[in-house]
C-alpha cells in the first residue's frame, strides 16, 4: 500500500515532534490513519482478515514508539479485525445448519476430528473471542483451523458466483471501517459519558485537588459545576508546563472557586482536602496508571491523610501491557531546557576536562508511575471500576496475542 | 518405633498422602523419614503401595477400583495431582457400563466423591475433580450427539488433560519472561516444576539471573530445587529457611508455586510461603505466584486453621522430649493482599480475577 506510507510518515514524525498534543488528539488522529489504511488496503480473496491485520501492523510497529496511547488504538483496531472476522464466519456457519449434510463429506476425510454439529462449531467461534478461561480449558478444537475448514467448505459448497465472494471480502471491510467509527465516536464521546459521573461524585461544599491540566477533569468538574454543587479546587501547578495556571484560569471562568499552590504545598494542603481528582495518560493491566510526574507524590500524600484519590480517564487509554514490561518502564525525558534556561546552563560546563562535560546533569522525566494500591476509583466512560476490575476491561476490548505488535512474515 | 513415642505423646495425627507424595518425588529424604513414613501408610487403609510397577488393574468395579488407577498415575514423578485424577476419573467413563449421560455421570460423581475423600487434603485433586465433573456436564448439554461418540470424546479429553497440564506450564514459562530481566535477583521457595520450568526457559533464553534457594524444611525440597538449578548453570545461593528476611534486600522478586488457589485469590502452598510474603511485601518486593488455572479451587480460608488440616512428620535429628508438642502442619494459606500477580495459564492475573473465574464456572 504504497498510498498510505506518506500519511503514515507524516503523522510519525508529528507525533515524534509532539506537534501532537494530548492524549484526545492522538487517540483520534491514529484512529483516522488506521481508518484509511483499511479503506486503502487492497483485499484478497483468501485470508483477508490475516491480511488486513498484517498491514494494520507494520504501520502500527512504526507508530508504537511514539506513545503508549497509539499502541492502545493500534491494538484495538486488531482486535475488531479479529472481531468481526469470527462473527461473520460464525453466523455463515450458522447459517449453513440446514446444508450440514454437505459439509459432512468433505469431513469425512479427515479422521482426526470427529464432525461436529454446526452449533458447537458456533459456540467455539464464539468462545474464541472470549480471553482463555477455566471453561474452556478441556476443551481442545483448535478453532481457527476447524472454522477455516468449514469456511473454506462453505466456499465449496456455495461455489456459486465470483461474486459471492467478493461480496464477503467487501462485507468485512465495511464492517471493519465501521467499527473503527464506531471507535472513534467513542474516542469523542467519552467526555460526555464521563462528565455524566460528576454529580454522583462531587457533593456539596467539596474540596477538591488536582495536578496539572487535564482536559478529562477540567470537563469533569465543569458538569458538577453545571449542575449547581458548590466546590473550591485546589489546583497543584504541574511544574515544570505550569498547566495548572491555566486550568484554574478556566475554572475561574467558570466561577469555580480556584486556590493554586505549588507542587511542593501539595502534602500540607492535603489534610484540608476531601477528595483528589486527576487524570492519567495510560493505565496498565494491573490498575496502576502513568500520569504526569508528580502524581505519585500526591497519591502518596491522599494514601497518608485517608483521602479518595480518582483517576478519570477514558476507555481508549486502557492499555494492556504491565508495569514491568521495558516498553513501558522507559519514560520520557523532556528537555532541560524547562528547567533551567541554557545561558544559566553554560556556567556549569566543566571545560577542565577533554570534551567540555558538563558537571550538572538536569533530567526532566515526562511519567510517573502510580501503583494500584493507591488509586481508590477510576471514572471511565464505561462506569465507575476500582483498581481491581481493569483487567476485565481489556479482554473485552484487546485480544492476548496482540500484546506485541510485530509484523508477522508472510512466509 | 520408639521414636515415635518419644516424639508425640498424642497417637499419630494423620499423615497427608498429598504431602507424602509430594516428599517422595521432590524431596531429600532421611532413611528415618522414610521409615517413619512407611509406618504411617501401613496405618492407612486404602494406601495401595504395592501398585507400583504392574499397570492398573483394569477397574471392574467402580468403588476400588478408582483409587487403584489413581494411585498409579499419582506415582509418576513428572505428573500433577490433578492429571492423575482425571486420568482416574477417564478411567472410569472408559469402564462404565452406563447406556445414558445421566448414569455416567451418577458414576462419575461417586467416583469423584470416594477420591475426595481419599484424601481430603489436597486441594488440586479436589479442584480437578470439580473441573472434569463441569465439563461432563457442560458437554452433555451442548452436544446433540449419540451417547457413544460423547463418551468416546470425554475419554479422549481427560486422557489429552495430561498434555494440557504440560502445555500449561510452558504457557506460564512464557508469560513469566517478561517479569525477569537482566541481572536480576530471585527468591524461589519449595519445589515448584512449573517455576522450575519459568527459569529453565529464562536460562535457555540467556538471561542472567540468580536464584536464591529456600531449604525447605523439613523435607529439605529446597536442594533438590537447588540441585536441578545448577544443572541449569544458573548462580544458586541455599539459605536456611530463616535467613529469608536476612537477605530480603538483595531480593528483586520472589517466585512461589502453588498448591492451590483459593477463591480470595490467595494461595495455599509449603509451610513458609506466608512468611516469605510477609517479609517481601514489608520491603516492597513483588511476589509472583506461578500457577495452573486447574488449581483454582472453591475454598475460602479465613486464618491459617481454616483449611482441612495436612499433617507430616518431621525429623529433628534429636529426640524431643515427652510432654512437648510438634507444630507439624505441612502448609499455609497466604491473603491475597500480599501477592502482586499470579502467572497462570489463563494470562498475567492480579488475585480479584480468581473468583470471577471461579464464578464464571460453576454459577
Amino acid at each position: 500500500m504504497p498510498d498510505v506510507q506518506p500519511l503514515v510518515s507524516e503523522f510519525v514524525l508529528k507525533l515524534k515532534r509532539r506537534k501532537v498534543e494530548g492524549s484526545h488528539a492522538v487517540a483520534r488522529q491514529t484512529a483516522e490513519l488506521l481508518r484509511s489504511v483499511v479503506s486503502q488496503h487492497r483485499m484478497g480473496s483468501t485470508n483477508q482478515a490475516a491480511a488486513l491485520a498484517d498491514a494494520i501492523r507494520s504501520v502500527g510497529e512504526q507508530l508504537i514508539s511514539a506513545n503508549p496511547i497509539v499502541g492502545n488504538i493500534v491494538r484495538r483496531v486488531l482486535h475488531i479485525i479479529k472481531e468481526e472476522d469470527i462473527s461473520s464466519t460464525a453466523v455463515g456457519i450458522e447459517g449453513l445448519s440446514v446444508t450440514v449434510d454437505s459439509d459432512d463429506e468433505y469431513d469425512s476425510g479427515n479422521d482426526d476430528h470427529p464432525t461436529l454439529s454446526a452449533a458447537v462449531l458456533a459456540s467455539h467461534a464464539r468462545n474464541a473471542l472470549r480471553a482463555p478461561s477455566l471453561q474452556t480449558l478441556l476443551d481442545d478444537i483448535p478453532v481457527s483451523t476447524a472454522l477455516s475448514r468449514s469456511a473454506s467448505s462453505t466456499g465449496d459448497s456455495d461455489g456459486k458466483t465470483a461474486g459471492d465472494k467478493s461480496l464477503k471480502t467487501r462485507k468485512l471491510k465495511h464492517d471493519v471501517i465501521a467499527a473503527i467509527g464506531d471507535l472513534i465516536e467513542e474516542i469523542d464521546t467519552c467526555y460526555d459519558q464521563i462528565s455524566e459521573q460528576a454529580v454522583e461524585l462531587i457533593h456539596q461544599n467539596e474540596v477538591i485537588l488536582t495536578l496539572g491540566r487535564s482536559r478529562t477533569v477540567k470537563e469533569f468538574l465543569y458538569a458538577a459545576k453545571e449542575k449547581k454543587r458548590s466546590f473550591r479546587v485546589f489546583v497543584a501547578e504541574g511544574s515544570p508546563r505550569y498547566q495548572g495556571h491555566v486550568l484554574a484560569k478556566e475554572l475561574v471562568e467558570k466561577g469555580v472557586q480556584t486556590t493554586v499552590i505549588t507542587d511542593s504545598a501539595i502534602f500540607a494542603m492535603i489534610s484540608r482536602v476531601n477528595m483528589v481528582i486527576v487524570g492519567a495518560h495510560a493505565i496498565m493491566a494491573n490498575g496502576g496508571v502513568i500520569a504526569p510526574v508528580g502524581m505519585n507524590m500526591v497519591a502518596l500524600a491522599a494514601q497518608k491523610h485517608a483521602v479518595p484519590f480518582v483517576v478519570v480517564a477514558g476507555s481508549h487509554k486502557l492499555c494492556p501491557l504491565y508495569p514491568h514490561n521495558p516498553e513501558v518502564l522507559l519514560n520520557e525525558l523532556k528537555s532541560p531546557s524547562d528547567l533551567l534556561d541554557f545561558g544559566e546552563f553554560s556556567n556549569c560546563m566543566n571545560f577542565s576536562t577533554q570534551d567540555g562535560t558538563p558537571l550538572l546533569n538536569v533530567v526532566n522525566p515526562t511519567f510517573d508511575y502510580v501503583p494500584p494500591k493507591l488509586v481508590s476509583l477510576f471514572v471511565t466512560d464505561t462506569g465507575g471500576h476500582s483498581p481491581s476490575y481493569m483487567y476485565r476491561l481489556i479482554s473485552e476490548y484487546y485480544s492476548a496475542d496482540d500484546l506485541v505488535v510485530q509484523r508477522k512474515s508472510t512466509s | 518405633m520408639e521414636l515415635d513415642a518419644a516424639q508425640n505423646p498424642n497417637p499419630d495425627p494423620p499423615i497427608s498422602a498429598y504431602y507424602q507424595t509430594r516428599a517422595e518425588h521432590h524431596a531429600v529424604v532421611s532413611s528415618d523419614w522414610l521409615a517413619h513414613a512407611a509406618a504411617a501408610a501401613a496405618s492407612f487403609p486404602d494406601a495401595g503401595a504395592g501398585a507400583d510397577a504392574a499397570p492398573p488393574p483394569s477397574p471392574g468395579s467402580n468403588g476400588g477400583g478408582v483409587i487403584e488407577e489413581f494411585n498409579f498415575w499419582r506415582r509418576k514423578p513428572e505428573a500433577a495431582e490433578a492429571v492423575a485424577a482425571i486420568m482416574a476419573l477417564a478411567a472410569v467413563i472408559r469402564s462404565s457400563r452406563a447406556t445414558t449421560m445421566m448414569e455416567l455421570e451418577i458414576e462419575l460423581k461417586k467416583a469423584s466423591d470416594k477420591l475426595k475423600s481419599w484424601d481430603a487434603t489436597s486441594i488440586s485433586l479436589s479442584a480437578a475433580c470439580d473441573l472434569f465433573m463441569r465439563f461432563v456436564t457442560r458437554t452433555s448439554h451442548l452436544e446433540h450427539e449419540k451417547f457413544d461418540a460423547a463418551k468416546s470424546r470425554l475419554i479422549e479429553r481427560g486422557e489429552k488433560f495430561g498434555e494440557i497440564s504440560l502445555k500449561a506450564r510452558k504457557t506460564i514459562a512464557m508469560l513469566s519472561q517478561d517479569f525477569i530481566s537482566d541481572g536480576c535477583t530471585m527468591l524461589v521457595h519449595g519445589y515448584s516444576r512449573v517455576v522450575l520450568e519459568i527459569l529453565k526457559l529464562a536460562a535457555s533464553n540467556r538471561k542472567l539471573f540468580r536464584v536464591l534457594c529456600t531449604e525447605g524444611r523439613p523435607d529439605r525440597t529446597g536442594l533438590r530445587m537447588s540441585n536441578e538449578l545448577a544443572a541449569l548453570g544458573i548462580p544458586v545461593k541455599v539459605l536456611i529457611d530463616s535467613a529469608v528476611a536476612y537477605s530480603m534486600d538483595e531480593v528483586d522478586m520472589v517466585f512461589v508455586g502453588a498448591d492451590g488457589v483459593v477463591e480470595s485469590g490467595g494461595i495455599i502452598n509449603m509451610m513458609g510461603t506466608y512468611q516469605i510474603a510477609l517479609v517481601a511485601n514489608s520491603m516492597n518486593k513483588p511476589v509472583y505466584v506461578a500457577a495452573e488455572s486447574y488449581k483454582f479451587a472453591r475454598l475460602y480460608p479465613l486464618d491459617q486453621k481454616d483449611m482441612t488440616p495436612a499433617h507430616r512428620p518431621i525429623d529433628f535429628g534429636v529426640p524431643i522430649p515427652a510432654g512437648v508438642e510438634v507444630e507439624t502442619s505441612a502448609r499455609d494459606y497466604t491473603p491475597p493482599q500480599y501477592l502482586t500477580l499470579l502467572l497462570t495459564d489463563l494470562g498475567v492475573l492480579t488475585p480479584s480475577v480468581v473468583s470471577d473465574e471461579l464464578i464464571q464456572l460453576y454459577l
